[in-house]
């Protein structure tokens, strides 16, 4: 299959001009009238950020933008985590990489492997907002210079490092999913601790692998298979619960992590969690079985219909007095679930949206073949409705992602809410609130901005535009 | 291959995936089976799909065995939190090793966070106190930052072991919010600054200004009312926080600046160390507003350790001991010896014996911490003054 590139009209610089700028009077007047109106408005940006901005608020407090009140003695936690869940996003993309690879092979499709360039590139927001984090730390004077740029010459490495899983061979494809998923896990528990309870994620994910790879082919029976499969498991499960056991480690919980740092984390987990739990609700909701239909329906109306701000009070104000007395469930953790809470509810919707829009003969086709009806909704639905429904996702979890300042209200020290430290503080107060905000601001949008990029690579990638 | 065709071929070669009575019921029977593990089947659909459901649902149970079989030991260390259903706090605190205290961090003075990410303030090293006293270690404290809204909600649900939080002890409070005030650290009250230029001296010379003050508090509500009572004239210029109001104020959209005292005495500071103008801050306060430490209602041994604690800045003051010289006192005063806890002197009141020289020595004594927050009004001849100087701190005998 091949198609033909469409012809390039390649303009002269004057003709670009008369074409997009000068094509008719009005587009004329237009730009007459707009293009002093943003030299204006770029001087006076310039002149905000290069010249008369006091950013002396936002240099000085930059580890506390970043880490807020956690302990500085603890730091080397941080620079752990980043360069862990680098080191994880790189052998996921190379992983990725090399399975899109396969696919085309398969497909007999031509197929130029993505470089680790192209994806910083698509992330050039972050790149931005990392340079003016280097900016404001190299003019710093008391050793500022040094580590933020051993930390990222570190993190470079350890991102090609990791890109390098795409020359596994195509066997060992799971593997490099398993290794991301490992260094994913462990970056997050480096801050929060190797405890004993913290086996869970480590041992689910490795007693799956072990239960599907276990070696029983020379078994014949079916029911002795799964024995000897469920015996590989749960020894692996075993391993990794006395590696914990044995390392018991005490981290920083999650109640005293704060800034950005906080706001980056709390929306992960709730990202994570409200997916899954969102497409549950989506297949309640249309489910034959009139309990499981109503009760989605219910819970995505009644939270559909509350402010996220409500439920975070909620959380705060009464889940204390609702649950047994000594759980002692943090004000972050409670803050999580209502945004996991509220996030499903809308995922469930766009899900649902996804799912009606797909025309109903792939169903009916997938039951003419004698598909299992998981089948059909694994291989057939999902694929396509969850395609189709990318780019509201995405919106939906970049508005978490801003949401997350909401925690402000209720005392949690997310990053917008450093703010408020800093002019507290008896340098800051009152002075610089131009400036600290529109540092936080362009933190949100670096984020926010990559998340968008990324959701618009996949619907190319997934096609969903044809 | 799809996983759903291979195992109706496996399991009945004869149906063809279609029609046949025993195809059918197989069919019927996969479809119950595959509702219920749709749901598990969901979140564990990996790369390879090879997996069957059966086998999933196997290894979904065995799992779930094996987490009820480890949960009971799994937990690690509960912390308990402390309050609420009476008694234990004490415990709580001294078996977690670490206190946790119910702080405002925006509040300049009395509780800031630094560039370093470390607490500061008034309210701050009386949560210090309170560790140093129970665990004997200052540092020992986690501090719970909450808005006004959350604190009495955080202290019931025993989030927090004490509230130290600039809060005003009223009797609304004390009698519907299920909290317990102890010994006042900061008399506050509502005061009036004014640029020095306008020479006001009393409300009296504001009659028709424009007063800035905060919307929604208390402080605008007290406005209201005195300047009614009193028939001054004026007018509330209302703003939504301290950094909007600053500005204002100093662009002189307002003659005069309502709010409690020691906050008008740190922006006082803050805008003269800036180079701003003089501010003066009326001698007139019209309203009392007594900041302590409070806890839950309903455990008075709690309450006790807290508030003597507390009190032990102020006695170590009145009997001239500081950080420097409690660990070393040799005087014979017998107040004192029972005081640093030589004198085998024991109240029962659930404290180290040595918990004042801990207290001091670690975080000082009244004057001391006072002193460390230039931003508050003098302390010789103000209300919280000694009250052998004329103030307000006074304690119980500690005999």
């Amino acid at each position: 299959m091949t198609t033909a590139a469409p012809p390039v009209n390649q303009l002269t610089p004057l003709e670009w001009v008369r074409k997009n700028l000068f094509k008719n009077w009005w587009s004329g007047v237009l730009t007459i009238l707009l293009i002093p109106l943003i030299l204006v408005l770029g001087y006076r940006a310039f002149l905000f950020f290069f010249v008369n901005g006091q950013w002396e608020a936002v240099q000085r407090n930059l580890t506390l933008f970043m880490i807020g009140t956690f302990d500085r003695e603890m730091e080397w936690r941080i620079y752990s985590q980043i360069l862990l869940f680098v080191l994880a996003f790189g052998i996921g993309l190379g992983t990725n990489s090399a399975a899109v690879q396969d696919r085309a092979e398969d497909a007999g499709l031509p197929y130029e492997r993505s470089s680790v360039l192209a994806t910083v590139g698509r992330m050039w927001s972050l790149v931005v907002f990392l340079g003016i984090l280097l900016w404001f730390a190299s003019t710093d004077d008391v050793g500022g210079l040094l580590n933020p740029f051993l930390l990222i010459g570190a993190a470079v490495a350890v991102l090609l490092v990791g890109f390098q899983a795409f020359r596994f061979p195509r066997r060992l494809r799971s593997a490099g999913w398993l290794l991301t998923a490992t260094f994913l896990v462990l970056g997050f528990q480096v801050v929060s601790g190797f405890d004993v309870g913290g086996w869970l994620p480590l041992g689910l994910t490795y007693g799956i692998a072990a239960y599907m790879v276990a070696p029983v082919g020379r078994f014949e029976a079916g029911w002795l298979r799964i024995v000897m499969r469920l015996v590989a498991a749960v020894a692996v499960v075993a391993v990794i619960r006395t590696i914990y056991a044995l390392v018991d480690s005490p981290g920083i919980g999650w109640d005293e992590w704060s800034g950005l740092h906080l706001t980056l984390m709390v929306s992960a987990i709730a990202i994570v969690l409200a997916f899954p739990l969102g497409l549950l609700l989506a297949l309640g909701r249309r489910s034959t079985l009139p309990a499981v239909r109503i009760m989605s329906t219910m819970y995505i109306e009644v939270i559909r219909g509350v402010p996220l701000i409500t439920l975070l009070f909620m959380g705060q104000f009464i889940l204390g007095f609702m649950l047994p007395a000594g759980t002692d469930l943090s004000a972050v953790s409670r803050a999580i679930a209502a945004m996991t809470l509220f996030t499903a509810a809308y995922v469930a919707e766009i899900v649902r949206g996804g799912l009606q829009a797909l025309p109903r003969g792939q169903t009916e086709a997938g039951q003419a073949l004698g598909l299992a009806p998981p089948t059909i909704m694994n291989r057939i639905v999902l694929p396509q409705a969850l395609r189709a429904v990318i780019p509201a996702m995405v919106g939906q979890f970049i508005s978490l992602f801003k949401d997350s300042s909401l925690l402000f209200i209720i005392s949690i020290v997310e990053f917008l809410r450093v703010r408020s430290l800093v002019h507290t503080q008896p340098d800051f107060r009152a002075v610089s609130i131009a400036e600290t905000l529109v540092f936080v601001a362009i933190g949100y949008w670096a984020f926010a901005f990559a998340m968008s990029r990324e959701s618009q690579r996949l619907e190319r990638r997934l096609r969903v535009t044809r | 291959m799809e996983a759903g065709v291979k195992r109706i071929n496996e399991t009945d070669p004869n149906a063809n995936g279609l029609g046949g009575n025993q195809g059918q019921r197989q069919r019927n029977r996969i479809r119950v089976a595959a509702y219920v593990g749709r749901f598990c089947q969901l979140t564990f659909q990996t790369d390879g799909g090879e997996m069957k459901r059966s086998k999933l649902l196997v290894a979904f149970f065995a799992f779930a065995l094996i987490l009820a079989a480890c949960s009971d030991d799994g937990g690690g260390d509960t912390t308990v939190a402390g309050g609420g259903e009476g008694g234990g706090t004490l415990q709580a605190v001294l078996d977690r090793g670490e206190l946790n205290c119910g702080v405002n961090e925006t509040l300049p003075g009395f509780g800031e966070v630094a560039e370093d990410g470390s607490y500061s303030g008034f309210d701050i090293e009386f949560c210090r106190v309170v560790a140093a006293g129970v665990l004997g270690d200052a540092n020992a404290v986690k501090y719970v930052p909450l808005t006004a809204e959350q604190r009495f909600t955080a202290l019931q649900a025993g989030e927090i072991d004490v509230l130290i939080r600039n809060t005003t002890w009223t009797a609304t409070r004390d009698g519907q919010e299920g909290v317990n005030f102890l010994y006042t650290t900061f008399y506050d009250g509502q005061g009036m600054m004014v640029p020095a230029s306008t020479g006001f001296t009393t409300l009296e010379d504001l009659d028709g200004a424009n007063i800035c003050v905060l919307s929604g508090t208390t402080t605008e509500l007290n406005l209201t009312a005195v300047f009614n009572a009193r028939g001054i004239a004026f007018n509330p210029v209302v703003f939504e926080d301290n950094n909007q109001l600053r500005p204002a104020y100093e662009e002189e959209q307002c003659e005069g600046w309502t709010s409690d005292a020691s906050q008008l005495g740190s922006w006082k500071f803050t805008i003269e160390s800036e180079g701003g103008a003089d501010q003066t801050i009326m001698s007139e306060i019209f309203s009392k507003e007594p900041l302590g430490p409070a806890v839950a209602d309903g455990d008075t041994e709690w309450a006790q350790v807290v508030n003597w604690s507390v009190m032990a800045t102020v006695q170590a003051w009145e009997f001239g001991l500081n950080s420097g010289n409690i660990g070393s006192y040799s005087g014979t005063d017998p107040n004192i010896l029972n005081f640093i806890g030589t004198d085998n002197f024991d109240p029962k009141l659930g404290l180290p014996s040595d918990f004042a020289v801990q207290i001091v020595e670690q975080v000082g004594n009244y004057p001391e911490i006072y002193n460390q927050f230039a931003e508050l009004a003098p302390l010789d001849g103000s209300v919280n003054d000694l009250w052998s100087n004329g103030g307000l701190m006074y304690v119980p005998p500690y005999r």
